[in-house]
């Protein structure tokens, strides 16, 4: 079944439109990546299905829903969790709490002590505020928070930014078991190579549009894509 | 009436030159002045402080620019390291600290009680004479001022002052110090506040700390925003309106002759209320703007 | 200066500083979740104070009642005022809200004006007799108002870090967008955190009104150092506010007998700007969150 489906998405701040004209699709339990280089508009693209840009027009459902239809603070109802790239955590909040604080959760005791055993990390300081933790910490306090809801699909904005290598393949790790737990993902992630071994499907972004698509070995094995997007051999 | 119409026009006058310094401070360098009404008062006490002590008028209107321009120094050093909201608060606070000063020091300013018997110019011209010669020197000074900032914004130091407002970085690394030009900007809209001020001391010729109080700050933000920020053309205007407004409400008193003078200053401290939250909510760029914030 | 007058200029200031702490509060209060400072906290006060006349002037003379009056007549202003001007100005510039304030705190102390008159009125406090604690005059009605403002502070935190509500007030201090796509609700966030305010604002203004007397300029006065405390304190921490409100209170007082009643005003406001001129970002920093 399709969760997300964007038909010639054009989004952009003031006067300037940054995506222009993006179609995508992402399917139940499905890793999807979206590639591109600095700028490309993959962080537009993800504020855009979260209804955080200020204009975005054209097809955007989930589940079959009119998303354009919805403020923000629904979308989440209807299955999708949003991991931002930077500030993803409420710094002054406990790790707790930012669990608490998410709505639309149906029994929150039992869902926090899930996400405790999911990032072990995270147990041992959940009295700690978010600001106080270190990078790989937040990045998995980010993804508890998004999972809270039970959700459908992760959106993923460059998970793996700012990370130590090692940390780099947690998060991938992380990513890759999604599935498994009936939770489908849409990582935008500048580090393709990797991010594709572990997907479905992808699709590469430059300047707003889509320039390549296609199941992620196909792309992996894509010369032009190697060349362009995936840093040589 | 003609003379009502004079005295309005004159009034009129010294808010558009409070304007004009207003808008030289936020609508070129973006600086948020909460506090404007203080240089005003520096400059309507210096000058009538010295011309009652028997120095002549140019003297008066001379100091009443400098000290201005000079307090503003100190200020704008401070005020160029803080954010927006600190600056608002810290302007604000620094023409209330002028106003308890002249209230507290009655030695010098009279106090509460007030400094009366501020000598007018002109006196040799009869009544009718003296009040257009008076209009005269505020258009004529109006008109230098207008000259004054034209010839800035077109200088290349008026470039600089634009380029500070719209890419204080950029300029930084060309090697330009945005901070010695927002300060100078700083003090030149002061000093106009001052010649207002003097203006002002010298056409009442009477002076309490009522008539420096914060409202009128606030007087001469909704008059540039009536106008536009950043438009010259748009500060007559604003002040015009602005002088409407104030005295239009001495209109009504005449319709509904029951209404007291501290009603009568509510009603038009309502207004000026109202029109800053219209303004701002739907004509952030004044009234020949289009509605859209810059 | 001997050590009665001292104490009773400390306890003076104390009650002083109580009264620019909750002023303080209820400014960081909005700064720290709408990001504004907004100029009309002090005439919400003095709005408070009247209604609180006003159910004195029915006959009912309980304090209790009249500062029921007037937390409810606060909280219902600030709610109409966000929803007529406040909401409508989200996204745009500190300066556009900060001037639509100055708007509202004109219209506000203009209607007081009008429909209060200008004359000074008074809470007929039933007179009780002063403790006397070593030259210290200690009025019970004091203690009173400074058991109400801690309760007040007291609820206030018990609100932003006990109960859901606050948590996510504190959220939306924190990253408005993140909190959206956390599924909260800005909007009725913004709803309780004005009730939130109102509340403060009527209790600070009760307060004021009780410890001196009720002026329509009251709330204005106020407003300054309010300001100064919020920025010292840190600008959206509701503790700062307090421990600064109280400083400044009490150094207010203790420096009447130098610098005379006008200056003492004054004095906050000096304090500010050299902090400032050291300290460009407050005393402890620009903690544009609450904490
Ligand atoms: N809030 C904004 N207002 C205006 N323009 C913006 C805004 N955010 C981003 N842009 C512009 O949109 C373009 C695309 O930005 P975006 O963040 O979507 O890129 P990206 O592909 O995520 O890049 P990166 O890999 O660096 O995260 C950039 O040119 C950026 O300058
Ligand atoms: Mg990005």
């Amino acid at each position: 079944m399709t969760l997300l489906a964007i038909e010639q998405m054009v989004a952009g701040y003031g006067e300037i439109d940054i995506v222009t004209g993006i179609d995508i699709a992402v399917h139940e339990k499905e890793i999807v990546t979206v590639a591109g280089t600095n700028g490309a508009g993959k962080s537009t693209l993800a504020k855009a299905i979260m209804g955080l840009v200020p204009r975005c027009r054209g097809v955007l459902r989930f589940c079959g829903e009119d998303l354009l239809a919805m403020r923000p603070e629904d979308r989440i109802k209807v299955g999708v969790a949003y991991v931002p790239q930077v500030e993803n955590v409420f710094p002054s909040l406990t790790i707790v709490e930012n669990l608490q604080v998410v709505v639309g959760v149906q029994n929150h005791a039992a869902r926090i002590a899930e996400m405790l055993d999911l990032f072990p990390a995270l147990a041992a300081r959940r009295r700690v505020r978010a600001e106080a933790l270190s990078g790989g910490e937040r990045q998995q306090l980010a993804f508890a928070r998004a999972l809270m809801t039970q959700p459908k699909m992760m959106l993923l904005d460059e998970p793996t930014a700012a990370l130590s290598p090692n940390l780099v393949a947690q998060v991938f790790d992380t990513i890759r078991k999604l599935p498994a737990i009936g939770v489908a993902a849409l990582v935008i992630e500048q580090r393709a190579r990797q991010s594709l071994e572990i997907s479905d499907r992808g699709y590469v972004l430059d300047s707003g549009k889509a320039v390549m698509s296609g199941a992620a070995r196909d792309l992996l094995a894509d010369a032009r894509m190697a060349d362009l997007y995936l840093g040589g051999a | 009436m003609l003379s009502y119409l004079v005295a309005i026009a004159i009034i009129g006058g010294i808010y558009s030159l409070l304007t004009l310094g207003l808008n030289l401070h936020y609508g070129f360098t973006g600086l948020i002045n909460f506090g404007h009404v203080g240089f005003f008062a520096l400059g309507a006490y210096a000058s009538a402080l010295l011309t009652l002590a028997g120095l002549p008028f140019a003297a008066g209107f001379a100091a009443a620019m400098l000290i201005a321009a000079l307090v503003a120094l100190p200020l704008g050093l401070l005020a160029i390291r803080l954010r927006d909201d600190y600056l608002a608060i810290v302007t604000l606070g620094f023409s209330e600290i002028i106003r308890i000063v002249i209230t507290s020091e009655e030695w010098l300013t009279g106090g509460v009680q007030g400094l009366p018997g501020i000598p007018r110019p002109f006196g040799g011209l009869g009544v009718g004479g003296a009040e257009y010669a008076y209009l005269g020197l505020v258009v004529a000074l109006n008109g230098l001022a207008f000259l004054l900032v034209h010839r800035l914004a077109a200088s290349p130091f008026g470039r600089l002052i634009k380029a500070v407002r719209d890419n204080e970085v950029a300029l930084v690394s060309l090697g330009k110090d945005p901070v010695g030009v927002k300060i100078r900007v700083f003090m030149i809209g002061a000093g106009l506040a001052g010649l207002a001020g003097a203006l002002y001391a010298h056409y009442i010729t009477y002076l309490s700390p009522e008539q420096v109080i914060p409202l009128v700050t606030f007087y001469v933000w909704m008059a540039m925003i009536i106008g536009g920020t950043g438009r010259n053309a748009g500060v007559v205007l604003g002040a015009g309106i602005l002088v409407l407004i104030l005295e239009g409400s001495r209109f009504v008193r005449d319709l509904f002759p029951g209404v007291l003078d501290t009603e009568m200053a509510s009603i038009r401290l309502a207004i000026i209320g109202l029109c800053l939250v219209l303004f701002v909510l739907f004509r952030p760029r004044g009234l020949i703007g289009d509605g859209v914030e810059r | 200066m001997n050590a009665a007058l001292f104490f009773n200029l400390l306890l003076n200031g104390v009650i002083e500083g109580l009264i620019i702490g909750l002023a303080a509060l209820a400014l960081n209060l909005v700064f720290a979740v709408a990001r504004f400072p907004n100029t009309a906290t002090g005439d919400i006060m003095t709005v408070g104070a009247y209604a609180g006349i006003a159910v004195q002037g029915l006959g009912i003379s309980s304090t209790v009642l009249q500062m029921l009056a007037a937390v409810v007549v606060c909280m219902a202003l600030c709610v109409v005022l966000y929803r007529l001007v406040f909401r409508r100005l989200q996204g745009r510039s500190m300066l556009a809200v900060l001037l639509a304030s100055i708007g509202l705190a004109f219209i506000i102390r203009a209607a007081v004006f009008l429909i209060a008159g200008p004359e000074q009125r008074v809470f007929q406090i039933p007179l009780q007799r002063a403790i006397d604690i070593g030259g210290v005059a200690l009025q019970p009605s004091m203690l009173w108002l400074a058991v109400t403002a801690f309760g007040c502070m007291a609820v206030v935190f018990a609100v932003l870090f006990l109960t859901p509500i606050g948590r996510r007030m504190r959220a939306v201090a924190d990253n408005r967008a993140l909190a959206r796509t956390s599924g909260i609700d800005v909007d009725r966030v913004m709803v309780a955190l004005w009730l939130l305010t109102g509340a403060v604002c009527g209790v600070a203004g009760m307060v004021l009104g009780i410890n001196t007397v009720v002026m329509p300029e009251n709330g204005w006065n106020i407003l300054l150092p309010a300001f100064a405390a919020a920025v010292l304190g840190g600008v959206g921490s509701p503790v700062g506010a307090i421990v600064a409100g109280l400083a400044l209170g009490i150094v207010q007082e203790l420096s009447t007998p130098f610098v005379g009643f006008t200056y003492k005003i004054a004095l906050s406001f000096v304090a500010l700007i050299v902090i400032l001129a050291i300290r460009p970002r407050g005393l402890f920093g620009a903690a544009v969150k609450v904490r």
